[in-house]
Parts: C-alpha cells; sequence; structure tokens
C-alpha cells in the first residue's frame, strides 16, 4: 500500500523496549502532525527470521494503526533468542519509512524484581503469600528462626497457589523469611525482597 | 510448548494426507535408544529450523507469530544442544542415523508443503519424547 509511495512522513523515533519481569513493551516517540491523526503500526523479527526466512517481518496485529505510541509485545518475545522490533506511521495512506530499535532486545535482559511477600503465622504454621508473576517464574524461599541465621531452611515453589505452608514452627519465637524469584527460561534469579519477620503465638 | 498447544487443531486440521507420518513411520520416536537421544534430538531440532517451518506460512497471522514463537525456541534450543555436539557428547550411533535417515525419506515422498505440514502437526510426538527423554 506504500512501498511505492515517497515517504512523507518522518519515521518513528527513541524506538525502545522497556522490560521487567518477563513483560516487554515497545514505546516510541510520537509523530506530530498538526490537523492529524497518525496511527501506527508494529512488526518483529525474530533470529529465525532473520537468518533462516529471509529476514521477514511479522506484524503484530494487535499493533496495527493503533494511536498509542506503545505496545505490548510479551506474546511475540516468546524466545531467548536476540529480536528486532520496527514502527511505522501512518496518515490516511501516507506511511513513513520504518524506524528499528537500536540495538536487537533478547529476553535475557529483563529486569527481574524481588517478588512482593507476605508472613503469615496462623497459630503454629508458617505460610508465606506470593506474588503471582506469571508462569515463567518460580520461587526460592528461605526462612529461618530470628537470630539463627546459620541454620536456614530453603524451599523452591514452582507455581504459585494461594499461601506457601513453610513449617510448623515452636510457639513464642520469632521466624524470618525472604524471596527471591527465578526464571528458567533465562536461567536468572531476582535479588532477595526485604526479610519480613514475625512472631508466632505463644504457647 | 504454549505456541504450539495454541495452534495445534489448526496446523493439524490442514495435514490432508492421513495414511503415514514424517516421525512415527514405521518406529516410533519412542523406541529410540537412550544413548542415540542426544543426536536424535540435534538432528531433529535443524530438521525443523532448515526444512519445516520456512514451509508452514500461513494466511492467518495470529497463526504465524505462534510459529515464530516455535521456531525462535527451537533455535535456542539448537545452539544449547550445538555445545553438546562441539563437545562430542552427542555420539551418532548407527540406529540414529537410520532413523533419522527413515525421517527425511517419509518427509520427501510428501510435496514440500504438505511434509512440512504435517512435521508440524506432529510436532507434539517430539516433545513428548524430548520431555520424557530429558
Amino acid at each position: 500500500m506504500h512501498s511505492d509511495k515517497e515517504a512523507l512522513l518522518p519515521a518513528p523515533q527513541n524506538i525502545s523496549i522497556f522490560s521487567t519481569n518477563m513483560k516487554h513493551f515497545l514505546t516510541w516517540s510520537p509523530v506530530i502532525i498538526p490537523g492529524e491523526t497518525v496511527r501506527y503500526s508494529v512488526e518483529f523479527q525474530g533470529e529465525y527470521e532473520r537468518y533462516y526466512a529471509n529476514e521477514s517481518w511479522i506484524p503484530i496485529s494487535e499493533c496495527s494503526f493503533i494511536i498509542v505510541t506503545q505496545c505490548n509485545v510479551t506474546e511475540d518475545i516468546s524466545a531467548t533468542v536476540p529480536y528486532n522490533l520496527r514502527v511505522r506511521a501512518d496518515v490516511g495512506t501516507q506511511g513513513s519509512e520504518w524506524g528499528t530499535l537500536k540495538r536487537l532486545f533478547n529476553r535475557n535482559t529483563t529486569l527481574l524484581t524481588p517478588p512482593r511477600i507476605k508472613v503469615i503465622a496462623d497459630g503454629y504454621h508458617l505460610l508465606v503469600e506470593l506474588e503471582d508473576m506469571g508462569p515463567a517464574f518460580q520461587f526460592h524461599i528461605l526462612y529461618w528462626k530470628n537470630g539463627q541465621e546459620s541454620s536456614v531452611q530453603k524451599m523452591m515453589v514452582k507455581e504459585i497457589t494461594s499461601a506457601v505452608h513453610l513449617d510448623t514452627v515452636e510457639a513464642g519465637t520469632d521466624y524470618c523469611v525472604k524471596v527471591q524469584t527465578y526464571v528458567e527460561a533465562i536461567n536468572r534469579s531476582s535479588n532477595f525482597s526485604q526479610t519480613q519477620c514475625i512472631r508466632v503465638q505463644d504457647a | 510448548r504454549t505456541g504450539f498447544t495454541a495452534i495445534k487443531a489448526n496446523i493439524q486440521a490442514r495435514d490432508t494426507v492421513r495414511t503415514t507420518s514424517i516421525l512415527s513411520f514405521p518406529y516410533s520416536l519412542h523406541r529410540v535408544n537412550s544413548e542415540d537421544t542426544c543426536c536424535i534430538i540435534h538432528h531433529l531440532l535443524k530438521f525443523y529450523v532448515d526444512m519445516v517451518f520456512k514451509h508452514c506460512e500461513t494466511e492467518d497471522s495470529w497463526v504465524n507469530r505462534k510459529i515464530s514463537s516455535i521456531a525462535n525456541s527451537f533455535l535456542s534450543i539448537k545452539k544449547n544442544f550445538r555445545h553438546c555436539h562441539q563437545q562430542s557428547l552427542c555420539r551418532c550411533g548407527e540406529e540414529a542415523t537410520q532413523k533419522y535417515k527413515q525421517i527425511l525419506t517419509n518427509y520427501s515422498q510428501l510435496n514440500v508443503k504438505n511434509a512440512a505440514m504435517k512435521s508440524l502437526g506432529e510436532l507434539d510426538i517430539l516433545l513428548d519424547w524430548m520431555e520424557k527423554a530429558y
């Protein structure tokens, strides 16, 4: 539709990816044309397309002819290989050149933040509620009796349930817990959460 | 796996040749000796990346995005397997070589589009076997 038309519109600039906890968002600066509604379309290219499929590009239908300057590309950045992404601006039948990422993006560079946790003492039972961060996330839980950091107990949780039962513990003692996430697909962990301590009821 | 599960029915519906199999004829993958597993997986990753995915483009943009997801995941796994192959941890015995030749023969019996679409439709056979093997 546009290939043979001279591209009068400037290509979108400042195209970048913000990726946190395996959620990836493409953003770019708006193209300003007074009195016109500018629409944008996004396409992606994985390493497979670059080397095995004639450098082809794949449109993201949810981000075709959109008005906002952001696109959630999480669904399509679904392998741990370098991806390229590009954005084009359209006004009516006029289209700009494609603007592309300055550097290829690999999801193994995503920012992993410590999980939010809530420690619960239910009678003599020590539990922890974990933030649901999606199927890619596992959790390394460390817990110990306050003051006995040398005897830390470890637990690995692969799937989020409601609250995780850690242990049945002694009455009238303080227990501490901290948790980090682990993403197997990129073989990386977050930093640990803040340590939370709680007193178990007296006998 | 999730990418394939999402399009499995769509892809298998496009497989018009029901009387043969690419991966399972005449012997199932599940009858491969354990010491040949690494070699067969290495060969099949290459087979899918080099010969299958590129012939599987459809008119459905969403299906194409899922195929891209699978293809790039295979590429990522293939790179991991390359280390094993380079350190000759991935020995190819006679049976593994024959098994792979049989798969290529099955593939060449059909026209490339049908063969590629059938191979993609049989991906769960491969994934089930790979998960069991490792």
